[in-house]
């Protein structure tokens, strides 16, 4: 291998550098028009009437959108329960309701930005209110408010898992851990609101130029809204700004294709262009789901778990996005990466008029993980056994069975990972250790600089553990498959490989992994390989940049056809073009009554350590040491990994201690960086010493697993260990503001 | 919530007058429908969030004068409404004498904001939020103010009527602000809290500022301001008079702490709690407090 495992530089590193990269925004074509979305603005009413006269009739507005000009008024990725504009005039009923503050109602197209605001302000509606229903566990109730009378229950998802019997296992634990967790919403926040360019392509194609995380999908969600066939219908990807999971489901694609199609309809062939504001993504797109987990978890004194009895409600906002898929990685990981013989989860998805909500790094993971690693975190201090010993006792290990009744895939390597956390955080301790002899005025050592003031008695240090394993890939069933073309040109020798994927590089650097699988299999320099990229008339379906699958299943499909091609190749075919599909191992749904399922094809696994300080006068939290072991199979490019790992801390930390998404009836009371905070480059962690494992994965492209969202997992729950450690107090829910760390100390 | 998608800038006419007369007369001719601007970013974010809608924006920088930053040694610092915060930052006389001046201005937001924003636009905003706003308090900043009528002088202790309100007139333009001479021994701390590190809208804001002072009964002079806890930029002074009455030491510390907390009457927002404010003005006083004490000991 040479070019496998090298730090290659980023295909796109020099243009993203001096700024020639074009994202959505940047795009413009000749004669372009320009277009406004009229929010809904509030979260639960229904649209009695819209008048449009005002906004037409000011000069400059080209045309005015709603319901009734959507051929086929639903869209979704999961299940078609969303309106692509609420009011009346379509013909399938409920889709003048509006579920949530950033529902669509209507579209305004003019010449310039200005006019199509103002236009879009002179739209009058009326709306009639309806009852709020914000509170998940309310919105079970029989007799809350339905937001979907078709449906006759806000419930839309509801997963069960039984294995062995918990009550008698309970009564045979030695100790039993019980709480109620919760977790909040996390605004993605990526740097490219959400923008595109829509037009009629020289074969007549309605074409959006847009921001997205799968090509294909958001090309059958405009087809199936507009009622055209997929070949009528053309997605590009330019540039994408992050993602995160905030690109999954549909913002502007839709919309974009509606208004350039009924223009063109019209006689007017012009491009469309949106840029949505901060306040417009935040409020329009969707978040990560807030939980409710309440766990009973039993063990014996060795800690040894015997059972856990796990109920989940993932409060799904207005529509369904993804979050039956999220809630099904959710159902599999509230237990944790551990073998235990009793499980009962009951878990379901529940529509409010909250925020919507969908995928995010982790997908359901981080959820899971809070409750499960905290449980165990508090399991470890009552039975006094050191966290990483307890979990080292309980781990999924080659050939164990996981809550849903069967093993993992083979190539497990928990037990390698937190063996390896434990050597590396030794110095950790050790530093603790030194800083308390420091403290109680037992040491002579001189302190450092920066730790004098840490020497105050209001400041506190503590450390904590966390561990977890998270699917590569589509789960429960799910079709997964991802399709490339790879062609070979030249004479003696392959002078030239062109590579077609559609996998969404979202700034994770996945074109430049792509090429590098193709180079190395294909036994060429990386400069001969050209890649065409995310454009669906162009590229195959290589499925959505999520689910850390796209190194795996992109990167298989490609590793596949470079091996054709150069039978071909070897078999004095000239020019070679090979169309190869992976499909990985099929898993199956979670059984309605037993969850009994092969859920997943692949893992990746990953544990963490956490060091805090925390100010016990002002409540702050400060993330000081953080090492990450995370078995990726094979770094393809090690730099692209560390980049992954420290991304994901980071935007963890952000998630542990930081990002705060307040919601008041409904309404987003955070919609701008101002009051909506991330971590800047001061709030990072001080030091985040990533150590990347290479295990193989059998069946992964060179022994890739994917990594993306591994780090992410058990990062809030070793937090919430360490300021325990700091301060002795645990903290069921998050994130730790200031204020909540001073309410926990009984200081408020 | 508006929800006012895509808030842009609306459209207005920037005017940029020949002098403070001409500046005061439009403003004056145009009330509530024209105001001053210096740095602009306390207009432009509001202006864009459809907050204010002013048809004029009438730019008094560098007009007769108030670009200036001058020290004299027998009058004092005269801060022109013009000078941007990072000037000030780097000013030696500032960074000798009046270092508590410096020390608010490198709270604010970043530096990129600090080479618009100004002393006097933070001042004039009326935020109570303001961070530099406690440092000129306690320094004893008069304004200068010109209006239709000419000059004249308002002492900021009386300049602030609520969020966004103070006693200004239409047509009046704040064209400085001027600290008399410190006073031997003095020390002065800017304790911001906010939620991040740094750049944060403070959650808590407490200015402490002390000297030696032989007319007061302890022998010293505390003067206290506080950030985002009251409708104004608030003046404990139930709290500074107890510091005077008092012989200092820790125990009179904490209770002029407590004072200052009871002064307040903080509000509940996304930032934090009225509960969790009065908490942190009891602590950050303090703490402040000690700082200050030890300084000024230290130096007499």
């Amino acid at each position: 291998m040479n070019i496998i495992g090298q730090s290659t530089p980023r295909l796109d590193a020099i243009s993203k550098v001096t700024g020639e990269a074009k994202f959505p925004g940047d795009l413009n074509l000749p004669n372009q028009a320009y277009m406004k979305i009229l929010f809904a603005a509030r979260p639960h009413a229904i649209v009695r009437r819209i008048d449009t006269s005002k906004a037409e009739a000011l000069p400059g507005v080209i045309a005015v959108f709603t319901a009734k000009d959507v051929p086929v008024n639903e869209y979704g990725l999961i299940m078609p329960d969303q309106p692509v504009l609420c009011g009346p005039g379509s013909s399938k009923p409920y889709t003048d309701h509006v579920r949530w503050v950033g529902d669509q109602v209507a579209l305004v197209v003019a010449e310039t930005e200005e006019i199509a605001a103002k236009g879009r302000n002179l739209i009058e509606v009326d709306y009639e209110g309806l009852p709020l229903v914000t509170d998940p566990q309310n919105a079970m109730q029989a007799d809350a408010p339905v937001l979907h009378p078709d449906r006759g229950s806000n419930i839309f998802c509801h997963y069960r898992i039984r294995k062995g019997d918990v009550d008698a296992a309970f009564a045979d634990s030695d100790v039993i851990v019980e709480g109620e967790y919760r977790t909040p919403a996390q605004e993605h926040a990526y740097l490219q609101p959400e923008a595109g360019l829509g037009y009629i392509d020289e074969q007549g194609r309605v074409a959006v130029q847009v921001a997205g995380q799968w090509t294909h999908e958001d090309q059958e969600q405009i087809a199936h809204a507009l009622g055209l066939p997929l070949e009528q219908v053309r997605v590009i990807y330019p540039a994408i700004g992050g993602a995160f999971g905030g690109r999954e489901d549909m913002s502007v694609q839709i919309v974009l294709a509606l208004a350039v199609w009924r223009l063109n309809q019209r006689g007017i062939n012009r491009p469309v262009k949106i840029i949505w504001s901060r306040e417009e993504s935040i409020v329009g797109h969707h978040k990560r789901h807030p939980y409710i987990l309440k766990a009973k978890w039993g063990a014996k004194k060795d800690g040894k778990l015997v059972a856990a009895q796990v109920e989940v409600i993932a409060d799904g906002g207005g529509y369904a996005y993804t979050s039956t898929k999220v809630l099904g990685n959710a159902t599999l990981m509230c237990t944790g990466p551990y073998e235990i013989p009793n499980v009962k989860v009951d878990s379901y998805a529940v529509y409010t008029n909250n925020a919507v909500t969908g995928a995010f790094r982790g997908f359901g993971g981080p959820q899971g993980a809070f409750e499960a690693e905290t449980q165990m975190n508090r399991l470890a201090e009552i039975l006094e056994i050191d966290p990483i010993e307890i979990r080292r006792r309980n781990l999924l290990t080659e050939g164990s069975l996981l809550s849903v009744g069967t093993p993992l895939p083979k190539g497990v390597s928990l037990p390698q990972v937190v063996d390896r956390l434990k050597v590396e955080s030794s110095r950790l301790k050790d530093n603790l250790r030194s800083f308390a002899r420091l403290k109680a005025g037992s040491s002579t050592a001189n302190p450092s600089a920066s730790s004098v003031q840490a020497l105050q008695p209001h400041i506190k240090r503590g450390i904590g553990y966390g561990a977890a394993y998270k699917n590569v890939g589509f789960s429960f069933g799910a079709p997964e498959q991802s399709t490339a073309i790879v062609e070979l040109f030249g004479a003696a020798e392959i002078e030239r490989a062109i590579v077609h994927h559609a996998g969404a590089d979202v700034g994770q650097g996945t074109h430049t992994i792509m090429a590098q699988i193709a180079a190395e299999t294909l036994g060429i320099p990386l400069a001969r390989v050209q890649m065409i990229v995310s454009d669906t008339a162009v590229t195959g379906n290589s499925g959505s940049a999520s689910a850390s699958r796209l190194t795996f299943m992109a990167g298989n499909s490609i590793k596949g056809a470079c091996e054709q091609a150069l039978e071909k190749w070897r078999s004095e075919e000239r020019p070679v073009s090979v169309t190869f599909q992976y499909r990985p191992p099929r898993t199956t749904p979670l059984d309605p009554q037993t969850g009994k399922s092969e859920p997943n094809f692949a893992y990746g696994y990953v544990a963490q350590a956490v060091t805090v300080e925390v100010d016990t006068e002002t409540g702050h939290v400060r993330i000081l040491d953080v090492i990450s072991v995370d078995d990726v199979g094979k770094a393809i490019n090690p730099q692209q990994v560390q980049g992954q790992i420290e991304g994901a801390v980071v935007q963890a930390a952000g998630y542990a201690v930081l990002e705060n998404f307040v919601q008041k009836d409904g309404r987003v009371l955070t919609d701008k960086f101002s009051n909506y905070l991330i971590p800047t480059v001061l709030d990072v962690p001080e030091r985040v010493q990533s150590v990347i494992l290479e295990y193989p994965d059998p069946i992964g492209p060179y022994g890739a697993r994917g990594m993306a969202e591994m780090p992410y997992l058990p990062f809030a729950p070793a937090v919430i260990a360490a300021v325990h450690d700091a301060i002795g107090v645990w903290f069921h829910e998050f994130p730790l503001t200031p204020e909540r760390v001073l309410r926990g100390l009984g200081k408020l | 919530m508006s929800l006012n998608a895509h808030p842009e800038l609306p459209e207005f006419d920037y005017i940029r007058p020949a002098s403070l007369m001409d500046a005061s007369r439009f403003l004056a001719q145009h009330a509530g429908e024209a105001r001053p601007m210096l740095g602009g970013t306390d207009i432009f974010v509001r202006m864009r969030d459809g907050m204010w809608h002013d048809q004029y924006l009438v730019d008094v920088k560098n007009l007769d004068g108030t670009d200036k930053l001058h020290f004299d040694p027998q009058a004092g610092l005269i801060l022109g409404a013009g000078v941007n915060m990072n000037r000030v930052m780097v000013s030696p006389e500032v960074q000798t004498r009046y270092p508590l001046l410096a020390d608010a201005c490198r709270s604010v937001a970043s530096y990129q904001l600090r080479t618009r924003a100004t002393i006097v636009g933070n001042i004039c905003n009326a935020s109570p939020a303001g961070d530099t706003i406690g440092a000129c308090l306690v320094l004893g900043g008069v304004l200068d103010v010109h209006g239709v009528n000419g000059y004249r002088e308002i002492p900021l202790a009386g300049f602030f009527l609520g969020p966004g309100k103070t006693i200004l007139q239409p047509g009046d333009i704040v064209t400085a602000i001027r600290f008399p001479l410190p006073p031997q021994g003095n020390t002065g701390v800017y304790l911001k809290l906010g939620r991040n590190t740094w750049s944060d809208l403070s959650i808590v804001g407490v200015t402490v500022y002390g000297y030696p002072d032989a007319s007061a009964a302890s022998g010293y002079r505390f003067r206290i301001a506080l950030a985002s806890v009251a409708p104004v930029p608030l003046i404990p002074r139930d709290a500074e008079a107890y510091l005077s009455q008092n012989p200092i030491g820790r125990e009179t510390i904490r209770a002029a702490a407590n004072l200052a907390a009871e002064s307040c009457s903080p509000i509940d927002d996304v930032r934090g709690s009225a509960k969790y404010r009065k908490a942190m003005v009891k602590n950050l006083t303090r703490k402040g407090l000690e700082k200050v004490w030890e300084s000024v000991n230290r130096k007499a």
